[in-house]
């Protein structure tokens, strides 16, 4: 048996149960065993069930009287012994139970069942997310806007139970428990038949790593989003087979990459998490020469990044801990010195620099880094790094360039991944084209599209796309991409689509042609309009739709005999 | 040796002699079966039922069911007697046996508990 808490209250029962059957044993002997004297004045003995009786009564403080007649006076002592042990006996039995009640050991046990039991009850697929915060919490926002169920596990228990002020709806189950531990694993309901994917968030990579690799002990079929901010334990992950490995500072370290030299892309990947449209001006970071201050996670890989592509860069560092081990390339571009202060940036080449980057881990440095390169220098970008979450107001009003949030990034990224995998493979694989290619696919998505196309992924199989899936298991039967692209309305006009990755068991092709072969279990992502939307879902799970577009005749007995009258 | 083995086992067989102690005798007459002897048993089974309490191992909880069941059986046949004893001064033939059937189902039960009891004690090493 699971339920902790039943066994709980039993086993410290125990002792108060013995206490009130031996204090009630002992008083009804004794009662047995001295002689009373009835209304005749005959001697007799009580009956074991008036004996029971009496003291029932008695202990219980309820006090009916001395029956079956007026007891002697050695009664009456042997009485007033038993009710001082019998009552002492109740009254701690009902105190044990009392303080079993505000036991904290006891309520946990009861939140833990009642939270397995919620788990259990889920009858639709959900994510565990362990660790609570900022950036989980609006995971689970988006999230459950896309019909996928929540459920947290965090080890402090204060906000733990701000989730209930949160107000999630529907109701995300949350357990306090210790997210590394097997056991909370298992509570959340990682071999749950609808449990998809399990998220891990935490500052601490070393964590981050332990909990994927139980997730993955436990249960290989379950997705596993993590953060890692090290190559070291990126590597480590990749060979559990963690499928999302979210490092915000490399990500970010692309992001300014593409900035520089492939503005659409960037685009691109902004429209990918709905936080731009593509006609927007594109995201250009100047070309020159940049000071970035601080020398951290997210400096390093900046570093790489400029070091990659030859841009003139000066780093400064005021921590000296990491002078060592420096390569010669690092040596030569980092100095240590407060960047915060303006000598320190004068001689950094602030005056001749087009771009500031302030990289620290310290929200107030980082303003103030910037705010003083932009007192000496009114034309110099920029850009800044923002850690916490409550000071965006304060970078919305510093008129700051651009801000690198690595938090916000985790959330858009973390929460596309698991919704949609085939847009974030497809975000992956774009970083890797170039300008003029980003440039082309924007072009192609506005004109055949709109601004801001939607996105839209399908699989070839039973249970999404059941009319394709059974035409293709007939292996004469050949089918190509083209299917989807007819309207229904009229099957010789096309929608509004392009195809922007189909993903087969072994290769990925990426903006495949119409002429594209399907196969069983591809998958297919789609820019589109609602309208091609719509008839593509008809296409694919509609036998009449699937017929029309096939053939371009109706698949009905209606459509025929429209059609004998006509001809 | 561990005290507390000792007490629950002292318990626990204590339970089935007494129970034994009731049920034996001539089953037609009920003086040959004293009312204290089972009011003994009724008590020292429950004491047997709670020291079962909060086992959570596969045996504890058989353990516990078997004590539930004879110490049920055993108010069972009191409360018969009980009622019987207040309606009529002369228990009549019937309810003589329904009590010692009652009683003879719980040793049964005991019986039982004891076996498990014994073999669970066979089998661990220590």
């Amino acid at each position: 048996m699971d339920n902790n808490s039943l066994w709980l209250i039993l086993h410290r029962l125990r002792i108060p149960f013995l206490v009130i059957v031996i204090t009630y044993t002992i008083s009804i002997t004794g009662l047995l065993l001295i002689p009373g004297i009835d209304d005749n004045g005959n001697t007799y003995y009580m009956s074991i069930f008036d004996a029971f009786y009496f003291i029932t009564y008695t202990a219980t403080t309820i006090g009916f009287g001395e029956i079956p007649y007026a007891f002697t006076y050695a009664q009456r002592i042997w009485v007033s012994m038993s009710v001082y042990i019998t009552v002492l006996g109740w009254f701690y039995g009902i105190g044990t139970v009392i303080s079993l009640l505000q036991d904290k050991l006891f309520l946990n046990e009861i939140a833990k069942a009642r939270f397995i039991k919620n788990v259990k009850k889920l009858r639709e697929p959900f994510v565990i997310v362990l660790g609570y915060s900022h950036i989980t919490s609006q995971i689970i926002r988006k999230i459950q806007k896309s019909n996928l169920r929540a459920v947290v596990v965090e080890s402090d228990e204060y906000r733990a139970h701000s989730i209930l002020l949160e107000g999630f709806t529907p109701y995300v189950p949350y357990l306090v428990a210790d997210a590394a531990q097997v056991t909370s694993l298992k509570n959340a309901g990682i071999n749950h038949l609808y449990c998809k994917a399990v998220i891990s968030l935490f500052e601490d990579d070393n964590l981050n790593l332990r909990t994927a690799l139980t997730a993955k002990s436990l249960n290989p079929k379950v997705k596993v989003a993590v953060k890692s901010t090290s190559t070291h334990h990126s590597e480590n992950l990749l060979d559990i087979g963690a499928e999302f490995i979210q490092n915000p500072f490399s990500i970010i370290a692309s992001q300014i990459r593409m900035a520089l030299f492939a503005p659409n892309l960037l685009k691109l990947e902004q429209w990918v998490y709905k936080l731009g449209y593509l006609n927007d001006p594109s995201p250009v970071l100047p070309q020159g020469k940049y000071i970035i201050c601080g020398y951290g996670k997210m400096g390093r890989h900046i570093f790489e990044i400029f070091q990659k592509h030859n841009i003139e860069s000066t780093f400064i560092e005021i921590n000296e801990q990491y002078k060592n081990n420096l390569s010669d390339a690092e040596s030569r571009q980092l100095f240590f010195a407060d960047g915060d202060d303006k000598d320190n940036l004068l001689e950094a080449g602030v005056m001749d620099s087009v771009a500031i980057i302030a990289g620290t881990n310290d929200d107030t440095i980082n303003l103030s880094i910037l705010a003083t390169a932009k007192k000496l220098n009114k034309k110099i970008v920029t850009i800044a790094r923002e850690n916490e979450f409550e000071d965006i107001s304060i970078f919305q009003n510093a008129n700051i360039d651009h801000v690198f949030m690595p938090s916000k990034i985790l959330i858009h990224k973390t929460a596309n991944a698991i919704i949609h995998p085939l847009s974030d493979m497809f975000v992956d694989l774009i970083n890797k084209q170039d300008e003029a290619w980003g440039q082309n696919l924007v072009n192609k998505l506005i004109t055949t599209i709109d601004e801001n196309p939607k996105l839209f992924e399908i699989s070839i199989n039973k249970k999404s796309a059941p009319q394709i899936f059974d035409y293709l298991i007939n292996s004469n039967n050949q089918l190509s991409l083209k299917i989807f692209h007819h309207s229904l309305h009229n099957r010789s006009i096309l929608n509004n689509i392009v195809p922007l990755m189909l993903k087969s068991e072994n290769s990925c092709t990426l903006l495949p042609s119409w002429d594209h072969p399907l196969s069983l279990n591809d998958t297919i992502l789609f820019a589109c309009d609602k309208y091609a939307m719509e008839d593509i879902e008809y296409i694919a799970q509609n036998i009449n739709e699937f017929y029309y577009v096939l053939t371009g005749e109706e698949n009905s007995i209606i459509g025929k005999f429209l059609k004998e009258r006509k001809q | 040796m561990n005290l507390d083995k000792v007490i629950a086992g002292f318990f626990i067989i204590l339970a089935m002699t007494l129970n034994f102690g009731f049920f034996y005798g001539d089953p037609s007459d009920i003086a040959m079966h004293s009312k204290y002897e089972l009011f003994a048993a009724i008590v020292i089974n429950i004491i047997a039922t709670v020291l079962k309490l909060g086992d959570k191992t596969q045996i504890g909880s058989v353990l516990l069911a078997t004590s539930l069941v004879a110490v049920i059986q055993l108010i069972a046949a009191a409360t018969v007697w009980t009622i019987a004893a207040y309606k009529t001064t002369q228990l009549d033939p019937e309810v003589v046996g329904v009590i010692l059937s009652l009683s003879g189902g719980a040793l049964m039960a005991n019986i039982v508990s004891v076996w498990l009891y014994v073999g669970e004690t066979l089998k661990s090493k220590r």
